[in-house]
């Protein structure tokens, strides 16, 4: 197979099955549990479940922030997290090349971010991504709560990223075309491996923190 | 016969034109400044090559390139070169006359001729779509390949089967290799290939006696090794992410990159970027139009000409996310009835 023709299978059927299965498969995690229901609960809310919905999202990830618990006790898990998400999901969804992917799917007018910010994120997210590994094999408890699944989806994004870089700086000739193409088919299986992975919490997480929010609002506790 | 040097002399030119062109080609051809020696010698005594240049499924472009070289030879020299023994579009001859120059080449010539094949092969219903003299274009390509010293592929159609390989490819075309099995078989792509690579490629196998050294692909490596975008005067705008918006803002005006615009430079293969067009004056992307990779497999087909390289290719779109969606909620809510039925028994 050749190198051109390689592309346009990952560029192609490749990336538009690996987007079915992607809202395929998100959706599919989604609606079993909904369709499950919840027991039914007759009492009134006693605060503004939908309020603290919203409330406990947009705040969620600033509750932790104090100087204490980012300096002194998890300051890998704090700053490389904070880092490694604001990179990628920048690279994701704001680099020229994949900010038109997304215009062309979603038909969003999405902005684009320059090449020198984009080059930035990407050295933060793949040293981030870094840290953070090596810090997730040498925390005992960390390590406890570590499976195989975390070090593939490491693996298989630090590729992304790495391949990106590359593609983004190459100037060596003719393998330009199968980095590039490496780039895409290692995309492809992140985005068909998410749904069926931690790194669904991509999407649950909201839901999952929302759904938080709504019982405490529910409940009228504070949170 | 008279050698390229003879060619110039009986033209006017003096000893330096001659060395001067031996230069450019030996510069073009890649070969160590050592081997200039060999070259000099080799196209000042050996005699000039014989050439057959079939026509297939083709419009006759790739000829129409061929014979604008500029750079490398001076037009005028380049035809008196090439001992063209037969090709449809240039030759006087028509009819009998000319199939019988053929005949008559490929018996005299046997082992030493270079074919040149431009347009793609049709097999299909016995090659009843494309014919010359009653005999199949497949008939005809085997009988003047079987003793050929090289064959070439010149152009899209000859290398991938080109336009008429496109969808729905009524007359069944495939290329030239395809129907030369284990023959090896040199491509030049291009819609059309560029004249300079053309005649290099020549005159480097009467240079050396064999054919340059080929990709996987059977490219010569020295014109398709590295892609257009490696070698475009616009890539540090691509490596600054200074991309035209359109193709006629102020952006494009300042000679930003044309990504954007669908330029396929990044997965080209050709010397477009580097020999460029009409004696090096110019190419596509420096006329501010995007590369469509007209020397690539299927360019046709791909159809996304003025799509940016990184959609989508054939559209995802609303509607497939919705039928993802749509797929993953039947799911979920079976999923969902299969529990509950296994809860109630």
């Amino acid at each position: 197979m050749g190198d051109t023709t390689f592309y346009d299978l990952v560029r192609g059927p490749l990336l538009r099955f690996a987007l079915f299965i992607f809202f395929a498969g998100i959706s599919y995690r989604f609606f079993r549990v909904v369709f499950l229901g919840l027991p039914p609960d007759y009492a009134k809310p006693k605060g503004n479940p939908y309020y603290m919905a919203v409330k406990k999202i947009v705040i969620k990830p600033t509750m932790g922030w104090t100087f204490n618990e980012i300096f002194s006790r998890r300051a890998v898990n704090f700053i490389g997290g904070f880092l490694f998400h604001l990179g990628f999901l920048g690279l994701t969804f704001f680099v020229p090349a994949h900010a038109l992917l997304w215009r062309e799917i979603t038909g969003l007018p999405i902005p684009t971010i320059p090449n020198l910010l984009g080059d930035i994120l990407a050295y933060a997210a793949l040293g981030s991504l870094l840290a953070l590994t090596i810090h997730r094999m040498l925390n005992p408890v960390l390590k406890l709560l570590t499976g195989k699944d975390e070090y593939f989806a490491n693996f298989l994004i630090g590729a992304i990223l790495f391949t990106g870089l590359l593609a983004t700086k190459w100037a060596g000739g003719g393998f330009y075309v199968w980095i590039l193409s490496t780039h895409m088919l290692l995309a492809d299986l992140l985005i068909i491996y998410i749904p069926f992975s931690r790194l669904s919490h991509f999407v649950y997480y909201f839901l999952s923190v929302g759904f938080m929010g709504w019982n405490a609002g529910k409940r009228g506790v504070s949170f | 016969m008279e050698s390229l040097y003879h060619i110039y002399r009986r033209r006017g030119y003096t000893r330096r034109d001659f060395l001067k062109s031996v230069l450019l080609l030996s510069a073009v051809l890649g070969f160590p400044p050592t081997s200039f020696g060999q070259a000099v010698k080799a196209l000042e005594l050996k005699p000039k090559p014989v050439v057959i240049w079939l026509e297939f499924q083709d419009c006759a472009g790739c000829t129409e390139s061929f014979i604008r070289s500029t750079s490398i030879l001076p037009s005028d020299v380049l035809l008196d070169y090439i001992s063209l023994e037969y090709h449809e579009t240039l030759m006087s001859p028509s009819g009998f006359y000319a199939e019988e120059a053929k005949r008559e080449a490929i018996e005299k010539y046997k082992g030493k001729y270079i074919l040149i094949v431009e347009g793609s092969v049709s097999p299909r219903n016995k090659g009843v779509y494309c014919t010359v003299s009653g005999k199949s274009n497949v008939e005809l390509l085997k009988e003047a390949a079987q003793n050929a010293g090289l064959v070439i592929a010149v152009g899209s159609c000859a290398s991938w089967g080109g336009i008429p390989h496109a969808e729905p490819n009524p007359t069944g075309a495939v290329p030239v290799s395809q129907i030369l099995g284990d023959r090896q078989v040199v491509n030049i792509p291009g819609c059309p290939p560029i004249s300079d690579v053309m005649v290099a490629v020549i005159a480097g196998f009467v240079i050396t006696g064999k054919p340059p050294e080929l990709d996987s692909m059977g490219r010569p490596k020295t014109f398709y090794g590295q892609t257009i975008h490696d070698r475009c005067y616009r890539r540090p705008f691509y490596n600054a992410g200074k991309l035209a918006g359109s193709f006629d803002d102020e952006s494009a005006r300042k000679g930003y990159c044309l990504y954007k615009l669908g330029c396929k430079g990044p997965i080209t293969r050709n010397a477009c970027a580097t020999i460029r067009w009409n004696g090096g004056l110019s190419f596509p992307i420096q006329s501010g139009h995007p590369c469509f990779g007209c020397s690539e497999p299927n360019f046709w087909d791909r159809g996304f000409i003025y799509s940016p390289l990184s959609v989508v290719e054939g559209g995802f779109g609303w509607k497939g996310i919705l039928a993802g969606v749509a797929t993953g909620v039947a799911l979920g809510a079976a999923s969902a009835a299969i529990n509950k039925k296994f809860r109630e028994k």
